[in-house]
């Protein structure tokens, strides 16, 4: 098939000429309009955060590296190892390997304790079932959020870890902020 | 009592029509046609059911009200609802009633995630509990034994426990004490529960009630996996399931249901001797006696000493195999032996030459007797065997089968047995005197004649001997389960021969359901029996090509005829009678080349190469029970870093003393058997799956070398020489490294006791707990005596086996006459 050959006029429209007085406001307006948000921005507040000087707050349910949890009257470990975070684990990244108290050596505040707790934040996806499943609000979604480390086996969180406070405290954003 | 003969009748549950046997229960046939029924107590391995927890019940037309259908046998054309509103609320109401003084403690409960109580809770329960008063409560958790702990706030009082210990393993200790909501399960009298078979019924509880001491809070259901396999513990070969974790640990052994085998339970020993795979004092590294201790040293260096060693003693060089060894160790030791090394010394039995025409005779599969069939024959004679310390599981065996079906029991042994009070009749007889007793036996049952002469030589009573023939007569099918000790020794041969006359007349060969069942000291014995590791037979049962020397004639033969001694998973000091003999022979032999796992005191003192073991749970092979049956052996668990595969040694050893022996895989060893042995013939791994296959049962069994019963021609037994006191050994269950390396089960390690009848200790002014001494021919055993009233006088009796004053320092093969006194005060040295 033959393609139909038009034979409509071709227009091209062009800008204006150069020069005059429409060229030469033109060139100084625009640059005028540029240096007006120039000198505003320069005179403003900045949106920069100097992290890691500074932090970017988070919402308080903000799902970071979890925490587990003391009683805070006796001191003793809320979580008892009974497994149920591993077990709702979707990343399969929870370990715990339980114990049994004794009189002597009482750790958690029922029969069993856990001697083995970690997390590989490696591969934790921070879904928050692990907060969810656990019986005794053992543990909690932190908002901590620094979470580079050198080495993958340094992200393998123990227990000691775990219960630890965080050494730098992250800033928290009010309600509505 | 036959087996009765199942008929099908048809019935309707939930609108559908299913068929079921007449007479099974309703909660069983429901399954068959898919339909779930919930329940607790309901447990048809315990007999009849009790109708305790009442979460079974179901509708049944024509009843007016609900039936608990695992009581209820179904009938044809009855139509039943699991559906309806009524069983609905029932269910609702029994669930919230099982939960009104539970603790709800999951997440600390040891049984969460495996929980009948959870399952049915969230399944058939109604989600709720109107109950807000306080619940009751116990002291918990309690320690019902060194090995299980109970927490009776969780008991739902099913029942299972308590009739486990009162018709399963008899042992009559656990009862229910109290009364209404205040009801708890514990002992009679307040004492731990300790008995053989005690850890099943922490397999039975259905709710966390009874945890394993062991196990408590080692893992939970999604943490772990589940490994069968056999426990390699005793002849028995239980079907186990190892619960591992992260496939480096053992953390719990299950039963694993096998009517063929086990019947689903497992002894104390099997359940938790798992512990010993983990003990720091396992070998884990090849050793080399070096300047005078044990060394660990490279691979390369203890295979080639190892090498060495046996090339240059070549013909000169003699095998011990122990009963842990698989048929794949032992076809490659016996293969090592007689085609790389040229020696035909090679022996699995500890008890003495077997003469190969009898090995052929007992292994002859008309005359082979099926675990079941004891549960189902007219009489079962127990003979020259304690079956709860040398075969445990078979000892419930009897039992289920004397309660549930009548069967008449026969026991007839010098020890005094724990079957006793089941039997029907029971004849003691002098130690060692096994084949007057069956030839008296055979008088007994024939014209009577000589009976009053046959009996004394026996020193058993001939109205014993009689009441023992009258059972045996006329009962229908019967078996004997006979202990190796009957066959040792050095009238071992007629004993057999004796026993084979006995089969004859009590036609065990025509009779379907009827038999002999071994009980032999190792656990793998009758599979390295067949798979050629007697001195005088090979593979298959065929005779040797060359003769070799037993045991006993290895270790008189040392140092003159044998400079190397191969001992796989054996330590003759500790299971081969004559133990002065083998300490000079190990003492004097000049290499001593090991595989173990523990260095046992033979070991320890005399190896000079000793290659580390695989354990039970991280061995892959084969193994022939008792009954013929071939089972797989399966790896479970990692090994060490540093242990080898026996197999892969041996093949290592062959192939650098100059003969590879062709193999390159576990596999292709158990290939090469089944080509060797004709009765074995077109067995698979994959055949053998993971219940086993008896031999007898396939086509091969045809192919095993003929033999005829002996037809008199018998000699007379001789007379019982004139001694004061006799001496009867005996194994204990808890004996043996596994016992000792187990943390939990090291407080029933066996020491050395001395029985004896009540009239013996008086004269001897001896009294129960008195540190005794039984001396014989120089060698001395001490022990705590402990007097019998159901000892005969005239015999006494030591263990087997134990760590230190093993009895084998008395024992030749020979009755003993001993002496007995109480022992002089120890002096300890400074
Ligand atoms: S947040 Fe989610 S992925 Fe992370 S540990 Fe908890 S359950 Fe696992
Ligand atoms: S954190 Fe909570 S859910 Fe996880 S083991 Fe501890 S108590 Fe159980
Ligand atoms: S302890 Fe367990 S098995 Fe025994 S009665 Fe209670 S619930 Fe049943
Ligand atoms: S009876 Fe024997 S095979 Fe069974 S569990 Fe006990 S030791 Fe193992
Ligand atoms: S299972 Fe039927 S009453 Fe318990």
């Amino acid at each position: 098939m033959s393609y139909p050959w038009s034979e409509d006029v071709i227009t091209v429209e062009r800008g204006p000429e150069p020069g005059g007085v429409g060229g030469a406001y033109r060139v100084l307006g625009e640059t005028l309009r540029g240096l007006k948000t120039v000198f505003k921005q320069a005179l403003s507040k900045p949106v920069t955060i100097e992290y890691p000087e500074e932090k970017t707050p988070v919402y308080p349910r903000f799902r970071g590296r979890h925490k587990l949890h003391r009683f805070e009257d006796t001191g003793l470990e809320k979580c008892v190892g009974c497994s149920l975070c591993a077990a709702a684990c979707p990343a399969g990244c929870i370990r715990v390997v339980a114990a049994e108290n004794t009189p002597d050596h009482q750790v958690s505040a029922g029969e069993r304790y856990a001697a083995v707790y970690e997390i590989n934040l490696t591969r934790c996806i921070f879904c928050g079932y692990c907060e969810i499943a656990c019986p005794f609000d053992a543990i909690t979604m932190g908002v901590d959020y620094e979470l580079a480390d050198y080495t993958r086996s340094d992200l393998i969180f123990t227990k000691e870890m775990l219960l630890a406070d965080p050494i730098d405290k992250t800033p928290l954003r009010a309600e509505g902020e | 009592m036959p087996k009765p003969e199942p008929k099908l009748i048809t019935f309707e549950i939930d609108g559908r029509e299913v068929q079921a046997p007449e007479g099974m229960m309703l909660v069983d046939a429901a399954r068959l046609g898919d339909v779930e029924i919930p329940f607790f107590c309901y447990e048809p391995k315990l007999g009849a059911p009790v109708g305790a927890c009442r979460m079974c019940l179901v509708e049944i037309e024509g009843m007016p009200k609900l039936q608990t259908s695992c009581s209820t046998p179904v009938k044809d054309g009855m139509v039943v609802s699991t559906t309806s509103e009524r069983v609905k609320q029932a269910q609702n109401a029994v669930v919230e009633f099982l939960l009104v003084n539970h603790p709800l403690d999951c997440p600390v409960c040891d049984k969460g995630g495996e929980c009948p109580l959870q399952d049915i809770s969230y399944g058939w329960g109604a989600g709720r509990s109107r109950f807000i008063e306080p619940k009751r409560h116990f002291e918990k958790p309690v320690a019902l034994s060194p090995l299980i702990a109970i927490d009776r706030e969780r008991c739902i009082l099913c029942y299972r426990c308590v009739r486990f210990s009162q018709e399963i393993a008899e042992d009559y200790q656990l009862v229910f004490l109290e009364r209404g909501d205040h009801t708890f399960v514990g002992t009679h009298d307040g004492h731990p529960y300790v008995a053989p078979f005690s850890g099943n019924i922490v397999e039975l509880c259905p709710v966390g009630a009874l945890t394993s001491q062991a196990y408590r809070f080692r893992a939970r259901p999604w943490d772990i996996e589940d490994a069968g396999s056999i426990c390699t513990l005793c002849p028995s070969q239980c079907n186990v399931k190892y619960t591992t974790r992260d496939d480096t640990r053992v953390l719990r052994v299950l039963a694993r249901d096998n009517q063929g085998v086990d019947d689903g339970w497992l002894c104390d020993k099997g359940r938790f001797g798992y512990q010993a795979i983990h003990a720091p004092e396992r070998v884990t590294q090849p050793l080399v006696r070096d300047g005078g201790a044990l060394r660990p040293v490279s691979w390369e260096r203890a295979l080639s000493e190892a090498a060495r060693a046996l090339a240059r003693a070549g013909g000169r060089s003699a095998a011990i195999v122990g009963g842990q060894a698989t048929n794949e160790e032992g076809f490659l030791v016996q293969h090592l032996m007689r085609e790389v090394l040229g020696s035909p010394h090679v022996d699995s039995r500890p008890s003495g030459v077997l003469d190969p025409a009898q090995a052929r005779a007992l292994a002859r599969p008309d005359l082979t007797a099926a675990v079941p069939d004891i549960e189902w024959a007219g009489a079962v004679l127990v003979l020259d065997t304690e079956l709860v310390d040398e075969m445990p599981i078979l000892d419930l065996r009897v039992r289920k089968g004397v309660r549930r079906n009548g069967v008449r029991l026969v026991v007839a042994t010098s020890r005094p047995s724990s079957l006793d009070p089941n039997a029907r009749a029971v004849v003691r007889f002098t130690p060692g005197a096994g084949e007057a007793f069956l030839a008296a036996l055979g008088a007994a049952l024939g014209d009577g004649r000589g009976l009053d002469e046959l009996a004394g030589r026996a020193g058993a009573s001939p109205e014993a001997v009689r009441a023992a023939a009258d059972a045996l007569r006329d009962a229908g099918p019967v078996v004997v389960v006979w202990g190796e000790r009957l066959s040792g020794g050095e009238r071992g041969r007629q004993a057999v021969a004796r026993l084979l006359d006995l089969a004859r007349t009590l036609e065990l060969a025509g009779t379907e359901g009827a038999g002999l069942l071994e009980v032999p000291r190792g656990t793998n014995a009758r599979g390295l029996r067949e798979v050629g590791c007697l001195p005088n037979l090979a593979p298959g049962l065929a005779d040797a090509a060359a003769a070799g020397k037993s045991a006993g004639e290895i270790a008189a033969a040392v140092p003159e005829e044998i400079s190397a001694l191969l001992l796989v998973h054996a330590d003759p000091l500790s299971s081969h009678p004559d133990r002065g003999a083998w300490e000079r022979a190990l003492d004097r032999a000049g290499s001593v080349i090991a595989f173990a796992d523990f260095l046992t005191p033979g070991l320890e003192e005399h190896a000079t190469v000793v290659f580390p073991s695989e354990s039970e749970a991280e061995k892959d092979g084969t193994m022939t029970h008792p009954d013929g049956r071939v089972q797989r052996v399966r790896q479970a668990i990692a090994r060490p870093p540093e242990v080898l595969p026996n197999w892969q040694v041996l093949a290592e050893l062959c192939e650098r003393i100059g003969k590879p022996a062709g193999v390159v895989s576990g596999p292709a060893v158990f290939e090469r058997i089944v080509a060797s042995v004709p009765f074995y013939e077109g067995l698979t791994l994959a055949e053998l799956g993971g219940k086993g296959v008896r031999w007898q049962e396939r086509d091969g069994a045809g192919r095993v070398p003929e033999s005829t019963l002996p037809e008199g021609g018998l000699e007379e037994p001789p007379p019982l020489e004139a001694a004061d006191l006799r001496l009867g050994t005996a194994p204990s269950l808890w004996s043996g490294p596994v016992v000792e390396h187990s943390p939990i089960l090291r407080f029933l390690l066996a020491d050395q006791r001395v029985e004896l009848s009540v009239e013996d200790g008086e004269r001897l002014g001896v009294s129960t707990g008195d540190e005794v001494a039984v001396t014989v021919g120089g060698a001395s055993v001490r022990g705590v005596a402990r007097l019998r009233s159901d000892v005969p006088p005239g015999s006494v009796f030591l263990v087997e086996g134990t760590q230190s004053e093993n009895a084998t320092a008395l024992t030749n093969g020979r009755p003993r006459a001993v002496k007995v006194a109480r022992a002089a005060r120890e002096v300890t040295p400074a």
